[in-house]
């Protein structure tokens, strides 16, 4: 018998090294990036964008997508630029709605397909009317950012409103003082995602209420992209009610999960308790 | 009415028998040691996922746009649906702790020797149905984790030629992860593996009751080398009774095991949840560190060290078959392993390379 298993080992094992090389390529990625790889080289936009006949400043954008929050999201290249990221020949073809990427004074359009109550302010405020009149003023990558060069688009905060990015146009008050108006509703929605994201860590199902800070969330950028100061401080209250209504399903969330770690303490006595007990009858019984 | 239904059965089945000659008058032997205990522990394991397990199945979707929504229904809205739902994942991890335990502990006291090389094997074959259990489950909750984790899982047979592709494409039902795969491993979870494991069970039981309780190698003289001509059951007439003597040892074992689990429930309930295991399935993100289960991440760490992968699927293969068969390939008659120094060595050799490619694995 060992004689025999002991052949077979020699014989499974020998082919092993012969026909080892055979899928070597596949076999050097397949741990790596499984499959998910080939879906999104199947992507024609990130396939060329990072092959070498690509010229270099615009290599680096499938990198810097990456990194942004737009694929956090899943919003790939064609949701923005159009066309179709699954035919290479067709990839940039009108027909398939390419649009490519936009002029200076179209970006506002481009980016508010998606982020509607944001374009509509904006295009309200002084930094809309700017661009208008002059086709200078900022648009949406002057604050934001793109994925050219070594930036990629961040997850909005408010930090972008600093002194170095706003005195490129303009004194830095005005926008100070906005900075302050903003601050303590952002303050209070940044806890509340880390609050929503301790709770998902415990196991606590939150998709439903974070629904409701992300509208609030989306309504006050939509609002403070006015520009407008004191529309911001009139509306701030109303803000606080919508975030207080959340933060108590936030704290019935935390309540939650001192119940369950009550509560499983409690069992958990309990079967010390039992073993304690079945060990002394053990004893006695000896 | 108890006294009635005792008299109703005794009459039928003959209970009192039953009892004696099964319970009080089977009898183990004088040095048994706590660590046979750890059979009746995994058994008891098996049973806590199996109620677990049903409550969940009450609840629980199978369907890639439902799936992930109806375990956070169990977890949120389903009342104590948290604590099934813990006791099955934490059930499970630490189920698969004792029966790796149970084994070690049969190794080296060296329980596997004739004439118990059946019970060894088919105790092997257990672990393996339980780690495809843990494999199929993983799954089912249809998040980020479980989805990426599967991928990696299912893509190893592909480093075989000609039958790896096919092998991949069995398991997922296509190229890729998606509700077909879903859907087959909720069969294997639920109705293809448990008739096979219970099968296994009852033959595991079978076969230590037929052939009798292996006495403990350490202190007393072994009584087992005697050349095995016939059948002949091994039995302990000056041993200590089964019930309650031994009973109230496994019962002992068993709320240990039960208050560990409600211990890492009480204050470890996200060990086993990186933020992935909360995050809805998207096949179109790969998350950044994908790693299987804490009792694959050796063979998984193994993999990635070995660079060509049919060798490093080939080796675990190999390695598996050895496991399984080691009592036909141990023909030396020595049980204690104390006195077995070559032994002794290979055997720490490979527990300590298990536990650094299990922590290695992890990062």
């Amino acid at each position: 018998m060992r004689y025999l298993f002991i052949s077979l080992l020699v014989i499974f094992t020998f082919p092993s090294f012969a026909v080892g090389g055979y899928k070597e390529e596949f076999e050097r990625e397949f741990m790596s990036k499984p499959w998910a790889g080939e879906q999104i080289e199947e992507n024609a936009c990130i396939g060329c964008h990072v092959s070498d006949k690509m010229e270099p400043k615009l290599k680096n954008i499938p990198q810097n997508w990456q990194m942004s929050i737009h694929y956090e999201n899943n919003v790939s290249c064609h949701d923005c630029h159009g066309g179709d990221p699954k035919d290479p020949d067709m990839s940039m073809s009108r027909q398939r709605g390419f649009i490519g990427a936009p002029k200076y004074t179209e970006v506002p359009e481009f980016c508010g397909k998606c982020h509607v109550g944001i374009l509509k302010n904006y295009l309200e405020s002084g930094h809309g009317e700017a661009l208008k009149k002059t086709a200078k003023g900022p648009n949406c990558v002057t604050c934001h950012g793109s994925h050219k060069d070594e930036q990629f688009i961040q997850k909005a905060n408010i930090d972008i409103i600093n002194e170095q990015r706003c005195t490129k146009c303009h004194s830095y008050e005005r926008a100070m003082i906005m900075k302050q108006a903003l601050f303590l509703t952002e303050k209070k929605i940044g806890e509340l995602e880390d609050n929503f994201g301790r709770l998902k860590k415990e196991g606590v199902f939150t998709a439903d209420d974070e629904k409701p800070l992300f509208r609030t969330h989306a309504d006050f950028r939509a609002l403070f992209h006015t520009v407008d100061v004191d529309l911001v401080k009139n509306q701030t209250d109303d803000f606080a009610k919508r975030l207080s209504i959340i933060e108590e399903r936030v704290q019935k969330g935390f309540r939650e999960v001192r119940f369950r770690q009550n509560f499983s303490g409690f069992l958990l006595f309990l079967f010390v308790g039992l073993a304690i007990t079945v060990f002394l009858l053990g004893r006695r019984s000896e | 009415m108890f006294t009635g239904i005792k008299k109703w059965l005794e009459v039928r089945i003959g209970l009192d028998d039953l009892t004696r000659t099964q319970l009080t008058e089977y009898r183990v032997p004088k040095n048994v040691n706590i660590f046979a205990t750890l059979g009746f522990v995994a058994l008891a394991g098996y049973a806590i996922e199996v109620i677990s397990g049903i409550f969940l199945l009450i609840y629980y979707t199978p369907h890639p746009d439902q799936a992930f929504r109806s375990v956070q229904d169990i977890m949120t809205r389903v009342p104590y649906g948290w604590l099934f739902r813990q006791i099955h994942i934490m059930g499970s991890y630490i189920m698969i702790a004792a029966v790796m335990l149970h084994m070690v502990t049969v190794f080296l006291m060296g329980n596997y020797k004739r004439p118990r090389e059946l019970t060894w094997v088919v105790g092997g074959l257990m672990l393996l149905v339980t780690l495809t259990f843990g494999f199929s489950g993983y799954l089912l909750p249809w998040t980020q984790l479980s989805y990426w984790a599967t991928t990696v899982v299912t893509s190893m047979p592909t480093a075989f030629p000609y039958v790896g592709d096919f092998i991949a494409r069995l398991l997922r039902g296509g190229d890729y992860i998606s509700g077909i795969t879903l859907g087959r491993f909720f069969a294997l979870h639920i109705a293809i593996l448990p008739p096979i494991f219970l099968s296994l069970i009852a033959l595991h039981i079978f076969l230590i009751r037929r052939i009798g309780i292996s006495a403990t190698p350490f202190g007393t003289s072994d009584e087992e080398k005697r050349p095995l001509t016939e059948y002949k059951k091994k039995t302990y007439p000056d041993g200590l009774p089964y019930y309650p003597y031994f009973f109230q040892k496994q019962m002992l074992m068993v709320m240990i095991y039960v208050a560990v689990m409600f211990f890492l429930i009480t204050f470890m309930p996200t060990l086993f949840s990186p933020d992935e295991a909360n995050t809805p399935a998207n096949p179109l993100k790969t998350p950044f560190h994908i790693r299987p289960e804490w009792y694959l991440l050796a063979p998984y760490q193994m993999l990635k060290l070995i660079p060509n992968k049919f060798l490093g699927i080939s080796i675990q293969i190999i390695l598996v078959g050895i496991f399984l068969l080691w009592p036909f390939l141990d023909s030396q008659k020595e049980k204690n392993v104390f006195k077995r120094p070559v032994l002794r060595g290979v055997f720490i050799f490979l527990l300590a390379l298990w536990g650094i490619l299990m922590f290695w694995g992890r990062y």
